[in-house]
């Protein structure tokens, strides 16, 4: 059973369309990466498969079920603008959600104890939101988020402004619901991120899917186009007809390879101009290439 | 329905726990108190001091039965004038009133009469306040009964007690009502202004609490984690109610305090004893319109200002939207003369059955003089229809205003939001 299916969803806001016939299937128990540029139609995605907003064609399912009031429920969503009731007592907010989301109240007071131990906040159940500093407001709606334990969960940046070791803490948590059968959906611009997080992806890019699939065979399909190269000495090498483009760094340079050219005339062209060879690796193209090479064509 | 069950219960919760709603609890009754007890301390007190008045008789008749009707008297046993007689024949008119004028601007004398040589003439009464009412309609009095006893006498009437003849009780006003007959003192006036007032003042309040209510969760970025749940139909719905809810709980707290006052009875009668208001009964009927069009104006007025919380993603945004809902209102207190003086006339009738200015003017209409019951009926269902019209374009600039930040939007904007799907 997919998560969610998307098919041909389109929606427009007068002369733009933010979301043009996009088609998606997410794997039950998958952690996709939703990517794509500011502005590219991921919110608009987001907010039709909560129910927020109505496609304008196309059919959207969550977990089987056609969107609606009662696929709401099964979803739990982190969005990126951050913000809940300063003037509310933290485990009354986290309480009044995590009702909302159809959990008994006694319940969710046991359960927001247990959340706000685990994120060491468990002297603040009591304070106001508004006295808690930032990151802890953070952890706190991500609780909100994960409270109910939806099988569904949507992330918008879930780490951004968490310092490692609670960005640690999250990432578990991810980990945690995954195991447990949840499927995750993670919107970011932290492409290192999906890249340790992910096993599939969607780029949108103008409101298109330009790239989707599970994230391995996608790298594995632009083959081993990339030399990692660590040296001192003359770089000259690096304008060799097989390069396509080079990306300098201290030690040495990432160089990706036009098409069908072979990685050992450069290695050889490296050795004959003289350089001190450290390292010399083939790699698949980082996600953040594939990213850029993708939304800079369209 | 469950969730708005939630919401109401939170937005309840959260509203009464407040300080402001403590403290608006306990002061509003308590200026209530303050200010029937200031107009009752105003209404009884009476002058202690006699009026110092003179009299300039040209004519010679008048002055002495002008001087002898002029013999009321204070609550304190004091006469209520101290009337000195001037000789007119002390040097030329103009220098008997300048020397009179200048007694009055030093504070000697309160006022002085002037009668002409030739009665068919004004009699002039000239004071330093001619805004003492009490006053004037005494010696107007006075100065009448004078006249008609000089010109009896010039027909050769004889008439030996005057005073008694001439004397009367004035007029007693009571009001006539479906429930039976009153005594008029003035009350009806009291319990319409107080009426309106009550009105204006409940639905401003409220409706400007149910707006800053619906901008909350915009302003603080909640409403992104909300909508994942609730449907922003559900948010308004629920959020109107709970206002509602901390608005019925305020007003009974604040009934029971003047019910209990009532039945301290002895403390209001000492209060109010000889104001226009002791004594003062309510129709139990007027109670009940009162409610029924103060609870259908709520739902109007909360769900307009809600609209206008929902189109702006701020306060100060909001502050400047708000006026075409406070405008109606201001109206209807500002037009409530009219309906007072003429509660039957046409534009009355008309104005009370529009939906906007009936819960304020229907209300008045029904406290001065029960219109027919058809007018009264056809308010409240043109009032309760608007209000669910209201409520559906409320929740559909809600739905889209939600997800707005930025600009406020134009007129032009709101009317494409409401179009949307």
């Amino acid at each position: 059973m997919d998560a969610i299916t998307l098919e041909g969803v389109t929606k427009a806001y007068d002369s733009i369309t933010a979301v043009d016939a996009i088609s998606l299937r997410v794997r039950q128990g998958a952690v996709l990466g939703l990517l794509g540029p500011n502005g590219a139609g991921k919110t608009t995605t987001i907010r039709m498969v909560m129910n927020i907003l109505m496609p304008d064609s196309g059919s959207i399912r969550v977990l089987d079920q056609p969107v609606g009031e009662r696929t709401r429920d099964l979803i739990g969503y982190l969005p990126e603008e951050r913000g809940l009731y300063p003037r509310m007592k933290v485990t009354d907010v986290i309480v009044f959600l995590a009702a909302l989301h159809g959990l008994s109240q006694a319940e969710a007071r046991k359960r927001a104890a247990v959340w706000l131990d685990r994120f060491e906040l468990g002297a603040w159940g009591d304070k106001k939101l508004i006295d808690l500093s930032k990151g802890m407001q953070q952890k706190v709606q991500f609780i909100c988020a994960v409270i109910h334990r939806p099988p569904l969960v949507i992330l918008d940046e879930p780490f951004s402004g968490l310092d490692p070791v609670n960005a640690t803490a999250v990432k578990d948590i991810m980990l945690e619901l995954r195991d447990r059968g949840s499927t995750i959906i993670l919107c970011t611009h932290r492409m290192e991120q999906v890249e340790q997080m992910c096993d599939s992806i969607c780029l949108i890019n103008h409101g298109r899917s330009v790239l989707d699939g599970e994230l391995r065979a996608i790298k594995q399909s632009y083959g081993k186009n990339t030399i990692h190269i660590e040296f001192t000495g003359p770089e000259i090498f690096l304008c060799h007809p097989a390069v396509a483009s080079v990306n300098r760094f201290g030690t040495g340079a990432e160089a990706k390879l036009k098409p069908g050219a072979d990685p050992q005339a450069v290695l050889k062209a490296a050795v004959d101009a003289g350089a001190q060879i450290s390292r010399f690796e083939l790699l698949e193209p980082s996600l953040s290439d594939i990213f850029i090479e993708r939304t800079a064509n369209a | 329905m469950r969730k708005v069950l939630l919401v109401v219960q939170r937005e309840y919760l959260t509203r009464v726990k407040t300080k402001g709603f403590v403290i608006s609890t306990i002061i509003v009754p308590l200026i209530g108190v303050a200010f029937a007890l200031m107009t009752g301390y105003l209404a009884t007190r009476q002058p202690t001091q006699s009026f110092r008045l003179a009299i300039i008789d040209h004519s010679g008749a008048m002055a002495a039965p002008t001087q002898n009707s002029l013999d009321t008297k204070l609550p304190n046993g004091q006469p209520e004038f101290s009337v000195a007689q001037t000789p007119a024949a002390g040097g030329s008119p103009n220098d008997v009133e300048e020397s009179l004028r200048a007694r009055v601007n030093a504070g000697g004398l309160d006022g002085y009469l002037v009668i002409p040589a030739d009665l068919s003439q004004q009699i002039e009464l000239h004071m330093r306040n001619p805004d003492n009412m009490r006053i004037i309609q005494t010696v107007s009095g006075a100065v009448s009964q004078a006249l008609i006893a000089e010109r009896l006498q010039a027909r050769g009437v004889r008439v030996t007690d005057l005073h008694d003849v001439l004397h009367t009780e004035g007029l007693k006003l009571i009001k006539v009502g479906k429930t039976g007959e009153a005594v008029e003192r003035g009350q009806t006036l009291g319990i319409s202004i107080a009426l309106v007032m009550l009105l204006y003042v409940a639905l401003l309040m409220y409706g400007i609490m149910t707006m800053r209510s619906v901008l909350e969760e915009k302003t603080t970025r909640t409403m992104e984690s909300l909508i994942s749940t609730v449907r922003p139909f559900q948010l308004l719905i629920g959020k109107v109610l709970g206002v509602a809810a901390v608005a019925f709980t305020q007003f009974a707290i604040w009934m029971a305090t003047i019910g209990l006052l009532f039945t301290y009875g002895a403390f209001m009668s000492a209060m109010t004893a000889g104001s226009p208001f002791s004594g003062t009964h309510i129709p139990i009927s007027l109670l009940i319109y009162a409610l029924i069009f103060f609870i259908g104006g709520y739902f109007l007025y909360s769900s307009f200002y809600a609209a206008i919380g929902a189109a702006c993603s701020n306060e100060q945004d909001a502050q400047q939207l708000q006026w075409p809902a406070t405008l109606p209102l201001v109206f209807s207190v500002v037009i409530f003369s009219v309906v007072l003086t003429d509660p039957a006339s046409r534009a009355s009738i008309v104005l009370s059955e529009i939906p906007l200015f009936s819960p304020i003017l229907m209300t008045l209409r029904i406290s001065v003089q029960t219109p027919p019951f058809w007018q009264i009926a056809l308010s409240i269902a043109l009032l309760f229809l608007s209000v669910v019209v209201v409520v559906y374009l409320s929740a559909r600039v809600y739905r889209i205003g939600v997800l707005m930040y930025g600009k406020r939007p134009n007129l032009p904007e709101l009317l494409r939001w409401l179009r949307y799907t």
